[in-house]
């Protein structure tokens, strides 16, 4: 008891001089909550995507590489077997994932997701119209995700660049597989002067998961999404039909968005 | 490095609590409080003070611990900044032009004051710097970076022949320059290759503030070394009160000399262009100019969007690296490859600002383009495949974009009303009219 008496100075004195140092601008570390992770992946054929090698073959049967891939995933919500949806509002509900910045392919949104049963999750590929906005975002990376103004405004819903051919032996060339607002043309050609109007591309997908979210116990889900699937089965999705980019091209945005819906799956981790 | 913090300092990070405090460092790390000083490690571990000091262990007291860790609890709760009596230095507050990234490039450790910028910009334009006085051989930052070419030599340089500048000894520096404008926007890495930072493994590599003093070593510019000119700085009578003004220390240091330069440099903002005035809505661009906008920003016109920027970016620089097609075969050891090893990046290089393009020729890493006309004569027609060749040149199978001399006339006079005649002309960014010891 004397030594438990004489060591209360130090012993109060130690606690003083551990918890003294925190910056004013820290905030103190709380239990997590509830709290979602999104762990988001990307993988040809269900083999997670190897940047800048030539081995993927397409459903049209084109041979190419992926060298950059950016895009926006919003929105997500996910539906309880009873009660009210719950959308993601953290960011405004945007998050941006580049194949160049691993820290992107993992997201904790504050948002507190109340526990029980989940048996469903959507999402918007891309950005709503409401929320996509020219100059929202001033600072890079989403900063360069900006779409034209004169092709419609906001931002890039995807950027998937890549290298293909058609022969062993020919060079790779580029494609911009490059996806957002589209435009329809008074003319046959693509001239910004023959803008008639503008076309939302991005699209809703909602999957089926299983998922439990028990009091305080943080839970994570796994969102992937397939390259290949873009450019096919469903629709034939064929390099070689379009001159090597597709922004001014709303057929080709719309062909690919019709195969992109099928392109996603989750599941809990 | 730890001799140049003159001032109490302490941070968090990575868990571990260090502190910097009158000669001595203290650590806390994994549960052990652990004390260098003077060459002697001192221990907290489990409720005993411990010495360790030439291969002898001492314990001390349990009051004299008491009175330790009083007085760390004390001096713990030191801001980072000294709020000494005579140190006091005024806030610069930079002005984010409309439409311009709000995230800047100011490290936490060197906040930019009117005293720090004061100093940075006598450095910048004294060639004392340089560890010499001899007229002759005289180098500062400003022997190259000059403001009439948006702080690149130009073409016309007098003595840096077709605008290539070398150092003091006449070694070329190896690449041609960048403009040196809207630096304090630059998150990507500095230099053509990137080669500069934050997250460089090597710490003198990673920010504008190394990028100062390495161009006093460096060979191919000032070559000089850092005692040399830190003696020379030092012994100009009035660079030690300005060093105190802007720092808190008469010491001259290359790191406080990089620290106050970068702050100068961070000022050197261009935001006052035709096409910033258009973008604000007080003027309004010529038929010519705004077709010539429309096809920077068209993918199936000139597509320069992509790489230099333009809508939601009007830095016109992503600031990221591309093979841009001018060569099929690359010998170039600081392409971005040297620093990345994706093979992607082999002849890839910085999109550089475009800002201000009128005054910065020549052009390319290389400066193989003397004139405006070459370089949109090279992206309508001259394109060359590789295997490392950017996607984004998706006109590569023609070679080009292949516009009509009409519209390649529209895209330069759109290009042209990018150039800000006020910044090249703004005496806040001039040589000041005297410098220290004049």
């Amino acid at each position: 008891m004397i030594i438990f008496r004489n060591n209360i100075p130090v012993l109060l004195l130690s606690i003083l001089f551990l918890f003294s140092c925190r910056k004013d601008n820290d905030t103190p570390d709380t239990p997590v909550t509830n709290r979602l992770t999104i762990l988001f992946e990307q993988s040809v054929d269900t083999v997670p995507l190897q940047p800048d090698t030539l081995i993927y073959i397409n459903a049209a049967g084109n041979n190419y590489k992926v060298t950059d891939l950016q895009y926006f995933i919003s929105d997500i919500t996910f539906y309880p077997k009873s009660g009210e949806e719950q959308t993601i509002k953290s960011h405004d509900g945007i998050h941006y994932i580049d194949l160049r910045l691993p820290d992107t392919f993992v997201w904790t949104p504050a948002d507190i997701i109340p526990e029980g049963e989940y048996d469903s999750v959507s999402f918007i590929f891309g950005i709503s119209e409401e929320k996509n906005i020219s100059n929202r975002f001033p600072n890079p990376p989403e900063r360069d995700m900006a779409w034209p103004d004169i092709l419609g405004g906001g931002y890039h819903y995807m950027k998937l660049n890549m290298m293909w051919r058609n022969e062993p032996s020919a060079n790779p060339m580029p494609f911009m597989f490059h996806l957002g607002i589209g435009q329809t043309y008074s003319g046959t050609t693509h001239d910004p002067d023959s803008i008639t109007g503008y076309v939302q591309n991005y699209f809703k997908v909602k999957l089926p998961v299983t998922m439990v979210i028990p009091a305080g116990t943080p839970q994570k889900i796994i969102l992937s999404m397939d390259l290949n699937k873009w450019f096919g089965p469903v629709e034939i999705f064929d390099f070689a039909d379009y001159p090597m980019m597709i922004m001014q091209d709303q057929a080709a945005m719309e062909s690919g968005c019709r195969n992109g819906k099928h392109a996603f799956s989750v599941r809990v981790k | 490095m730890m001799t140049e913090f003159s001032n109490q300092q302490s941070e968090r990070c990575s868990g571990a609590m260090v502190q910097w405090c009158g000669g001595a460092v203290v650590q806390w790390c994994r549960g052990a409080m652990v004390r260098w000083c003077g060459g002697a490690v001192v221990q907290w571990c489990r409720g005993a003070m411990v010495r360790w000091c030439g291969g002898a262990v001492v314990q001390w007291c349990r009051g004299a611990v008491a009175l330790i860790f009083l007085l760390m609890f004390i001096s713990s709760c030191t801001k980072q900044k000294s709020t000494g009596p005579d140190f006091n230095p005024t806030p610069y507050d930079l002005k984010i032009p409309k439409f311009f990234p709000t995230k800047l490039n100011i490290p936490p450790d060197n906040p930019m004051t009117v005293e720090g910028i004061a100093l940075g910009r006598y450095l910048f334009y004294d060639g004392r710097i340089s560890g010499r006085d001899d007229p002759d051989s005289l180098m500062s930052c400003s022997t190259c970076h000059l403001q009439s070419h948006s702080f690149e030599c130009g073409i016309d340089h007098p003595e840096y022949t077709g605008g290539h500048p070398f150092g003091v000894t006449g070694i070329l520096t190896p690449h041609f320059m960048l403009p040196m404008i809207n630096l304090v926007w630059t998150n990507h890495g500095f230099l053509w290759n990137g080669s500069v930072f934050e997250e460089n493994p090597d710490e003198d590599k990673r920010n504008l503030e190394d990028i100062a003093w390495m161009a006093v070593v460096a060979p191919h510019e000032m070559y000089s070394d850092t005692n040399r000119s830190k003696a020379m700085i030092r012994n100009t009578k009035g660079y030690p009160e300005l060093f105190k003004a802007a720092f808190g220390s008469e010491t001259v240091t290359m790191k406080n000399m990089g620290r106050a330069i970068a702050q100068f440099v961070r000022t050197l903002v261009s935001a006052d262009s035709r096409f910033d005035r258009y973008l604000r809505g007080e003027i309004q661009l010529n038929p010519d100019e705004l077709n010539g906008y429309v096809l920077f920003m068209t993918e199936q016109g000139a597509d320069c969007f992509h790489c230099h920027g333009g809508d939601g970016n009007p830095l016109f620089t992503s600031n990221l690296f591309f093979n841009n097609g001018k060569d099929s075969v690359f010998s170039d050891p600081r392409d971005r490859f040297s620093v990345t090893s994706h093979t992607m990046d082999i002849g890839a290089y910085k999109a550089p600002t475009l800002r201000n393009l009128a005054f910065t020729a020549p052009y390319m890493h290389d400066g193989r383009f003397r004139t405006l006309d070459e370089v949109l004569d090279f992206y309508n027609s001259k394109l060359v495949w590789s295997p490392s060749i950017s996607p984004l040149m998706h006109h590569i199978a023609t070679h080009g974009i292949r516009l009509t001399a009409w519209e390649l006339a529209d895209l330069k006079a759109f290009l042209l009303t990018l150039s800000d005649s006020s910044f090249i002309s703004n005496p806040d960014f001039s040589r000041p009219s005297k410098l220290p010891g004049e």
